[in-house]
């Protein structure tokens, strides 16, 4: 839909007009047009002009998938300050847990019969599990579940590997391609910035060992998500670096599916004290200045446990097009607070994007659509 | 000029939309048995009919929009009926009369996962015969009468296990049969109709014998009339499960004004003309406010309402207020549905509040920088104009500086009528003794149609904006509210806000704004659309109707600091109360939290600088200080 005469008034008092105007011609947005739009606070505008973009590459396409996490083991030899999930070890005493594979598998294949087309398989970093738990996991799921997709382990989990069993990152991705795995999460991007790293998380992948990882799963034909971390010591500077680096990989390879910017959680973990919850208005903002500036980027995602129902609702009008799944089981950010409900049913998703005005979409762990609920009759608004 | 021909039942429920037909220049009515409207509708009889909806199934007719027979929730006639409990039934009769039904019936039983045998068999005999293990369906007015021990309503069944309206009946046409001439007299007669139910419910009484109130009660409450976007919802659920299932063919549903593209087209300039109107701060009226309600989309509202806000309030300053919520009682008489606060006199859990609590309660907010208290509380049977002359007496005697923000128009017309006190008396009473303003709410919808279906004992529209015309007069001060996400329609909403804006305009003494959606955990009504995204809409609506309304508060502690810094780029210029406690909320489920400065910090990170008020709105200097 072109931009109304609303829209055209408000970016222009907004001093957004030479950005819209570029927007319009699809011309690709400059650094500092990112940091003019992440510091900008006129968030209509910058909404109306993120859902240009979203509806001109997806309509009122709203797009979720059916999946269910599993996450193995809690125990990791990183210390990153923002985490509330890692346990040092597998004692009770420190609350760590490891799953055996038959476990693991179990916890996957009990859910069955609940009509999810992918799994989600992120960890500690473990320093004792031998390499083939990790092939045995997603081969034993392949084998009892052909058609379920397996999206395992972050670039970060890869290099970890790749260090402690002495591989390269190719050889460790073509074992777990072997193995039934099908994607690569986007986690363990946090923020690339050296700086930012040193103080968050300076024991695990680096920037360029993170890009690494996912340029040669590319190379191999996989396909990636990526995210970012956003809320704690970044400056926005530095958020716009992080975007320009995904930015220029996908140039050179095309293999990111979605960009999912997520917020830190304070709760529970080292830096919570330091650094407030992120408010929703930094989220939307940041969405909206994702969506325009990741011009190679098909979809953007909002990941609804992070920012809950309401947020993320509202994001389908901040360029989103992705709500991430049903999402079973979820760990991760309950641990470090988030109050959001553990699942929700596919009907409570129809819901929530129906009320946006927009259609459901379920996907697959490809981005391939599996059904368009759409509703004829339904008015769009 | 030719007329065409319509046929439709003489069910009771099909009166207000059929009653205003009878003596229609351009539609000659023809009153059938159900399922001999589908028939004639078919064979070519007649070209349009009040179907029920099974009977659209594999059709390709085209239904009047805006107006249908449903239900959101109990429905009353279109029941399962039988001596035993239904998870004994092996064998259900199904009232040959209308399919839909036996669809729903056939629906609602698989869910409950109960398989019976079912059997044709006229209304009369099913039920003298459904004894035992044997069931009946009955339809209809039949219904009314029906003693069974044991009743499943069809039209709950489906809301509970939809979460949407059900519609049974709407009316349909044969492709291009009906002009927009005949459409728009099919809604006149609607709208009529639909203001004559008292009338129709008595003589219908009269015609059959039983309770003249209880009719009207059906058609006001039960039966819902409309035709928006949450019913065609669940219309559209209702046939793709029935489809599903095997019980009815698939349909694609289609609208007589698709034809009609030319005034689709007017209808998106009149919505353009209707934002920028808005934007400008030009009056809307009810059309326009009802055509952005259903139409406009989210960013669309919010613009134009945030130039008005700009409009209003130039320096970017947000303003709010720390206060605290005291419910003085949760005894209440009126039990409305989406309560989930109050407690009966005598329960367990029920409090009135002693002198030394709330002594503590005000310390405890002054000593937090707070300068008002909120005392509210439910409509207790016992305390009448003198305990709160006394209660009002102490506070201000005790702590001269507060603001005592008090009283729901609710309870001062139940402490009116408990003491037997002019409304004006009573008001004159509560000022001398300290009051100094009144909280607006207990709103909800100011429209009775829905008021009575979601709070029947509560004050009606009229009586609630009365107290506010009162208070104005005697020179308090008082906020409005709007509590929708009850099912409500875009009409009802409308209508909501042009009533305050007409008190508005004759007194002036609305300070401020607010909404909420209806927060269902806990109660007992279905809620409607009550998303973030309903809420940021109809907020961006009320700046833009709302043109004599100097403030628009955010409700984050329904929707979250989040939904409401949005909010603030949608017409609010005010965060709200810093809440040092809300019972009512937090019991229906939603437990937003926030201090000062974290309130002061959602503000500044959406772009402005934070001010801390009073009541007048007047902006003191202690809050963007620190």
């Amino acid at each position: 839909m072109a931009l109304s005469t609303l829209a055209h008034r408000a970016l222009e008092r907004a001093g957004l007009a030479a950005i819209r105007d570029k927007v319009l011609s699809n011309e690709r947005l400059t650094d500092a047009d990112a940091l003019r739009l992440l510091e900008s606070s006129d968030l209509a505008a910058l909404g109306a002009l993120a859902s240009h973009v979203r509806e001109a590459r997806h309509g009122d396409l709203a797009f979720y998938n059916k999946n269910v996490h599993l996450n193995f083991t809690n125990v990791c030899v990183a210390s990153c300050k923002f985490c509330s999930f890692a346990r040092p070890d597998d004692r009770a005493a420190s609350e760590g847990y490891t799953m055996t594979v038959e476990q693991a598998v179990e916890h996957v294949l009990s859910k069955r019969d609940q009509g999810i087309t992918e799994v989600h398989i992120v960890n500690g970093l473990h320093p004792d599990l031998p390499w083939d738990f990790y092939l045995e996991v997603p081969r034993r799921i392949r084998a009892a579940w052909p058609e379920l997709q397996i999206k395992a382990y972050t670039a970060v989990e890869i290099h970890f590997f790749a260090r402690l069993f002495g591989m390269s990152h190719a050889q460790v991705l073509t074992e777990l391609r072997a193995a039934g795995v099908d994607t690569i999460p986007g986690g363990g991007a946090e923020i690339f910035a050296p700086r930012v790293r040193r103080k968050m998380c300076d024991d695990k992948a680096d920037a360029e060992e993170w890009l690494e990882v996912h340029r040669v799963a590319h190379r191999l034909g996989m396909k990636s998500n990526a995210t970012m971390l956003y809320g704690t010591v970044e400056t926005l500077a530095e958020r716009v670096d992080h975007m320009a680096r995904l930015r220029q990989l996908q140039d050179e390879t095309g293999g990111f599916q979605v960009f999912i910017p997520l917020a830190f959680h304070p709760e529970h973990n080292m830096m919570g004290k330091a650094f407030p919850r992120p408010t929703g208005f930094d989220g939307l903002r940041t969405y909206a200045a994702a969506r325009l500036y990741l011009d190679n980027f098909d979809h953007v995602k909002a990941y609804w446990v992070m920012l809950g129902e309401r947020l993320a609702q509202t994001a389908l009008s901040f360029g989103v097009d992705d709500l991430d799944g049903t999402v079973l089981e979820e760990r991760i950010y309950h641990m470090a607070g988030a109050r959001t409900p553990q699942a929700l049913s596919e009907g409570q998703l129809h819901r929530l994007i129906r009320a946006a005005g927009r259609v459901p979409a379920e996907r697959d762990s490809l981005y391939r659509v599996l059904r368009v609920h759409s509703v004829d009759t339904a008015r769009g608004r | 000029m030719p007329r065409i021909r319509a046929a439709a039942v003489s069910f009771l429920n099909a009166r207000p939309l059929t009653a205003a037909l009878l003596d229609s220049a351009r539609i000659e009515l023809l009153l059938v048995e159900p399922s001999t409207c589908a028939a004639m509708l078919e064979r070519g009889e007649v070209e349009a009919a009040l179907l029920p909806v099974a009977a659209l199934a594999g059709q390709d007719y085209e239904l009047v929009p805006g107006v249908a027979i449903g239900s959101d929730g109990p429905v009353s006639t279109v029941i399962l009926a039988g001596e035993q409990s239904p998870v004994v039934w092996d064998e259900v009769y199904l009232d040959t009369a209308s399919r839909t039904s036996q669809v729903l019936a056939r629906m609602a039983l698989a869910a409950r996962g109960i398989h019976p045998k079912f059997t044709q068999m006229p209304a009369a005999d099913g039920l003298a015969q459904a004894r035992g293990t044997k069931g009946a369906l009955v339809i209809g007015d039949r219904a009314f009468e029906v003693q069974a021990n044991h009743v499943l309503d069809l039209g709950r069944e489906w809301t509970q296990s939809s979460g949407l309206p059900m519609v049974f009946a709407a009316w349909a046409a044969r492709p291009g049969a009906l002009r927009p001439e005949d459409v728009a007299e099919i809604l006149r007669a609607a709208r009529e109709g639909l203001g004559r139910r008292t009338e129709l419910a008595q003589a219908f009484a009269r015609e059959r014998g039983g309770d003249p109130e209880r009719y009207r009660r059906y058609l006001a409450q039960r039966i819902r009339y409309g035709l928006g976007s949450h019913e065609l919802r669940g219309l559209e659920t209702f046939l793709s499960r029935a489809a599903e299932q095997g019980l009815l063919p698939p349909t694609k549903l289609r609208f007589a004004d698709d034809r009609v593209r030319s005034s689709r087209i007017r209808r998106r300039a009149a919505l353009d003309v209707a934002l920028q109107k808005g934007a400008d701060g030009e009056r809307l009226d009810a059309d326009e406010a009802e055509l952005l309600d259903e139409e406009a989309p989210l960013l669309e509202l919010g613009l134009a309402a945030d130039a008005r806000r700009r409009a209003l309030h130039p320096d970017g300053v947000v303003t709010y207020i720390v206060s605290r919520n005291v419910n003085y009682t949760n005894v209440c008489t009126t039990a409305c549905h989406f309560c989930a606060f109050y407690r009966p006199r005598g329960h367990a859990e029920a409090y009135v509040l002693t002198r030394q609590e709330l002594a503590r309660k005000i310390e405890e907010t002054l000593a937090l920088g707070g300068i008002e208290i909120l005392l509210q509380g439910g409509l207790h049977p016992d305390l009448r104009l003198d305990w709160y002359e006394d209660l009002f007496r102490w506070v201000k005697a005790t702590y001269p500086g507060i603001n005592l923000h008090a009283l729901s128009p609710d309870e001062i017309w139940h402490i009116a009528r408990l003491s037997e006190i002019p409304l004006e008396a009573v008001l004159d009473r509560l000022v001398a003794a300290g009051l100094d303003s009144i909280p607006g709410g207990g709103a909800e919808i100011l429209d009775d149609e829905v008021r009575r279906r979601i709070a029947p004992l509560k004050s009606s529209s009229d009586e609630w904006l009365a107290v506010m015309r009162a208070a104005h007069r005697r020179g308090l001060r008082s906020t409005a509210t709007l509590m929708f996400g009850v099912g409500e329609e875009s009409r009802h909403r409308a209508t909501h806000l042009l009533r305050l804006r007409e008190l508005q305009d004759e007194t002036g003494g609305f300070t401020a704004f607010i909404c909420w959606t209806f927060q269902p955990d806990n109660t007992r009504l279905e809620p409607g659309d009550n998303t973030a995204h309903a809420y940021l809409r109809v907020n961006a609506l009320s700046r833009l109707v709302l043109d004599n309304v100097q403030n628009l508060q955010t409700s984050w502690v329904t929707m979250g600091g989040g939904v409401a810094q949005a909010a603030l780029h949608m017409g609010c210029n005010d965060f709200g109360q810093v809440m040092i406690e809300e019972n009512v909320v937090s019991a229906a489920g939603t437990t937003f939290r926030m201090d000062a400065e974290e309130l002061e910090r959602h503000i500044r990170e959406a772009g402005f600088t934070p001010s801390r008020r009073n009541m007048q709105y007047e902006r003191l200097s202690s809050g963007s200080e620190h």
